[in-house]
């Protein structure tokens, strides 16, 4: 973490380079958590380059001592995907497209049963609480850790704790209800 | 005190995450084994899913790009003095990876230099110059990549007006005008270009106001607009060349030799078909 400090001091003093580790650390989950969100390839492009244009007008304000880095982003990361939903007035979607999925697998059929399984994780995830939704993504769409999910939700780290622990135990009774269908 | 099974269920996922396996977490905590399984299974089963859920490299890319020109707008510590900025060199640097993947795509990138349009190699061709374009290091090299690009787009109209494609001629030449339009090389000169581009505006539009013709264009039609939108073409960068920068001068008049050799040729052709 103090590394992480020091490159993000650098990057708010205007360090390019700083920025682009970040960019490059952070891009993917974003994405990937945006992805959750959303199910929309096109929607996850866009909202996760303006995460990143937000991030950068706002990079100047950023304090270490208030909150991990990765807990802001992902804050602005929360608001955008919330202004989207809000904007056009859309709710979550289920459906997911099949473009995203990562395209060197070694067989078509792996990439069919992938397929397959990340349209009905995402199926699933849509039918959880608000809550235990924002958790389960930022934790494992993210990758953050819990308390890194405490401080971007604002919630403390029992509670964040609870929410994932009902979170996979409801996603455990989906995902057997799909397979005895 | 005994553990709640929350906290033993984050505690053996932040070691997932760190690459434990699921025994390993089972064996550290023997009487909660049981549940600890289930949950940690259908945890396996999420962080696989979503492991496959990657961006495209080609936007991750284009993003990094357009955050690198907002970048450069809030932080403009350096000047353009001629040499390259460091913000775009650490831009470069980074980008450096992804285009580790880009060149796997190389034999694609080699065999689409002659591809023309319509074939299929094309679209490859294009994305390729749009590479390019994005790792140009300055406003110069961006120039210059359009010049060159402008005189591709000028020797594709050679070929296609031999293969007889009307559509394709006046739409190359629409291009050819585009890419001369973002010529816009310093801050000093951008205002030379964009008069010139302004000057382009007519050849640009060549392709929608053939649009509504008929497949067998009138070739007289045909070679009057290749001639007028060579002589806007030509007239356009004879202006830039006389106000440029000197960096940029000897690109500027071989691409005038170029495009003029490229239109006289094309219109040659054109000609000729109507003669016969």
């Amino acid at each position: 973490m103090p590394i992480e400090k020091d490159i993000v001091s650098r990057a708010i003093k205007g360090d390019a380079e700083a920025f682009a580790e970040l960019y490059e650390k952070y891009f993917g989950k974003i994405y990937r958590y945006v992805y959750l969100r959303t199910g929309n390839h096109a929607e996850a492009e866009d909202l996760a380059q303006e995460v990143f244009v937000k991030a950068l007008e706002a990079i100047g304000s950023y304090r270490w001592r208030d909150i991990p880095f990765a807990s802001w982003l992902f804050r602005i990361a929360h608001n955008q995907v919330v202004d989207h939903f809000r904007k056009h007035g859309k709710v979550e979607r289920v459906e997911l497209e099949d473009s995203v999925i990562a395209a060197d697998e070694p067989s078509p059929a792996l990439i069919a049963e992938q397929r397959f399984e990340l349209r009905e994780l995402r199926d699933n995830i849509g039918k959880l609480s608000p809550a235990q939704r924002e958790v389960i993504t930022l934790r494992f769409g993210a990758e953050l850790s819990t308390a890194e999910v405490s401080e971007a939700l604002g919630k403390n780290t029992g509670t964040v704790k609870a929410l994932q622990y009902n979170g996979i135990v409801a996603l455990r009774k989906l995902m057997l209800g799909d397979r005895e269908r | 005190m005994n553990r709640k099974i929350e906290d033993i269920l984050d505690e053996c996922l932040d070691r997932a995450f760190a690459g434990d396996t699921v025994e390993d977490c089972l064996a550290a905590h023997p009487s909660e084994a049981s549940e600890l399984k289930q949950l940690l299974g259908t945890s396996s089963v999420v962080m696989q899913s979503c492991a496959s859920i990657i961006p495209d490299p080609a936007f991750k890319v284009r993003a990094w790009h357009y955050l690198g020109a907002i970048f450069h707008d809030r932080f403009q510590r350096i000047k353009s003095t001629g040499a390259v900025p460091i913000w775009r060199r650490a831009w470069t640097m980074a980008m450096a990876g992804v285009l580790v993947v880009l060149l796997s795509c190389v034999a694609v990138l080699a065999a689409s230099t002659s591809a023309l349009p319509d074939e299929h190699l094309y679209p490859a061709k294009l994305a390729a110059e749009q590479v390019r374009m994005t790792l140009a290091f300055t406003d110069l090299d961006e120039a210059k990549l359009h010049l060159e690009f402008a005189e591709r787009r000028a020797y594709e109209m050679v070929e296609v007006a031999q293969q007889g494609k009307a559509d394709s001629l006046l739409a190359l030449a629409g291009q050819v005008a585009e890419h001369l339009g973002e010529v816009c090389v310093t801050d000093e000169t951008k205002g030379v270009m964009e008069e010139a581009a302004a000057a382009l505006a007519p050849a640009a539009s060549l392709s929608a106001e053939t649009e509504d013709r008929d497949d067998g264009a009138d070739v007289e039609d045909l070679g009057a607009l290749l001639s007028q939108s060579r002589e806007e073409n030509l007239q356009a960068l004879e202006d830039a060349l006389a106000r440029a920068p000197e960096a940029l001068k000897p690109i500027l008049r071989r691409t005038i030799d170029s495009v003029a050799k490229d239109y006289d040729r094309t219109i040659s052709i054109v000609e000729s078909g109507s003669s016969q």
